[in-house]
């Protein structure tokens, strides 16, 4: 009877857990929504006001893992898997890298120095790395977590962190077809091998590649939410 | 629920009271800044044209740019500063420069509406909205092209 009510009480943890999960992802997805689609749309793009629902947004994440007793290097920040997480991210990238310089090659707009004219921030890797660092925290130290305790690990959770990525990026076509591509890769590699940093080191590049090689008037100036509209 | 579930619990919902509250607090915000309740106006009209005043409250020395529209297409763009001094005895301005006229000509026989809208730049001027003066007003032209008014306004108002 004991053990009957004990695996009860587990089985509605379990639930409650996988709730809680999901409620996590959308609060989280929520205030993405508000930084890119209702500040731009009702303060301007440059408001400083935009950094509220990104306050809300990482202090809910840092609170959140603190309460699921999760540590710096159960999230991803750690060295020891560095190696592993980069061999599996190599593969992918050079592919990527010879579809986008394809493309450029195509259009005639390959120029890996293009950041160097632009005011672009994502242009410059170094500033590519450390952003993306801020966002494969956000989207794999966090949504994927999340994503893997609602679906479990494997092509479901991956596919839906590559569409919450692409959605991040709506209405921007060729930036959306990218980061679903990005995002199955890089979700797949954090289910193996969780380590940010390599997935930053990745995503500063292929953002630089990308911008060096479609042509901007296809990227909209990596503009996403309602500046791309607005 | 144990307690770390509890907890995380009242932190998504504080947290979701919290997002509420703020775009709350900004679409009220942006509500009145785009579309700011200063602007009063009248429009009617007369036998050639579609003539009222506007005047913003808040800067009643300025002159409110005005959008007349007719069967909701726009028309004429102007300035109201025409001399109006049954606006300023009345005490709806400072002074009588409020007025407006959209002269109307080549529109069909037969009935229309026309909407005076006050403009209002807001954002640094990156963004414009109109606001209604008044109400719309119903009118036909007759065969000469003369405007008549249709709108009951009240006997003390006639």
């Amino acid at each position: 009877m004991n053990q009957e009510g004990g695996r009860l009480k587990e089985a509605a943890n379990y639930d409650v857990d996988r709730s809680l999960a999901l409620w996590e992802i959308v609060s989280v997805i929520t205030s993405c929504l508000i930084a890119e689609w209702v500040i731009t749309a009702v303060a301007g793009a440059s408001n400083l006001l935009i950094i509220v629902p990104i306050i809300f947004a990482f202090g809910f994440m840092f609170r959140s893992h603190r309460l699921r007793g999760e540590s710096l290097r159960e999230i991803g920040f750690r060295l020891d898997n560095f190696g592993k997480a980069a061999r599996l991210l190599i593969l992918p990238m050079v592919v990527e890298s010879v579809i986008l310089i394809g493309i450029g090659y195509f259009y005639s707009s390959i120029d890996f120095f293009r950041w160097r004219g632009g005011g672009a921030i994502l242009g410059m890797p170094l500033l590519g790395i450390a952003w993306g660092l801020v966002q494969q925290y956000a989207l794999q130290g966090f949504i994927n977590r999340r994503t893997q305790i609602v679906w479990g690990p494997g092509l479901v959770s991956i596919l839906i962190v590559a569409a919450l990525f692409a959605g991040f990026h709506l209405p921007n076509p060729a930036l959306m077809a990218a980061t679903f591509v990005g995002g199955l890769v890089w979700a797949f590699v954090y289910q193996r091998a969780p380590n940010l940093f390599a997935l930053a080191i990745s995503h500063g590049l292929m953002t630089w590649i990308l911008i060096s090689t479609v042509p901007s008037s296809l990227l909209h100036s990596l503009r996403v939410g309602y500046k791309f509209i607005g | 629920m144990d307690t770390t579930r509890l907890k995380l619990f009242r932190l998504l919902i504080g947290k979701s009271i919290a997002e509420t509250v703020f775009v709350a607090l900004l679409a009220i915000s942006f509500f009145f800044t785009a579309f700011p309740p200063y602007f009063h106006g009248f429009g009617e009209a007369t036998p050639d044209s579609i003539s009222g005043w506007a005047v913003n409250n808040r800067a009643p020395w300025d002159r409110v740019e005005v959008q007349l529209f007719i069967d909701d297409r726009f028309v004429a763009s102007g300035v109201a500063n025409l001399s109006r001094p049954d606006v300023q005895q009345a005490g709806w301005a400072q002074d009588e420069w409020h007025g407006f006229s959209f002269p109307v000509a080549n529109i069909g026989v037969g009935g229309h509406e026309a909407s005076v809208y006050a403009v209002h730049k807001s954002g640094g001027g990156i963004r414009r909205t109109l606001q209604l003066l008044g109400y719309p007003i119903r009118f036909s032209v007759d065969e000469n092209g003369k405007l008549t008014d249709l709108v009951d306004r009240g006997p003390q108002n006639k």
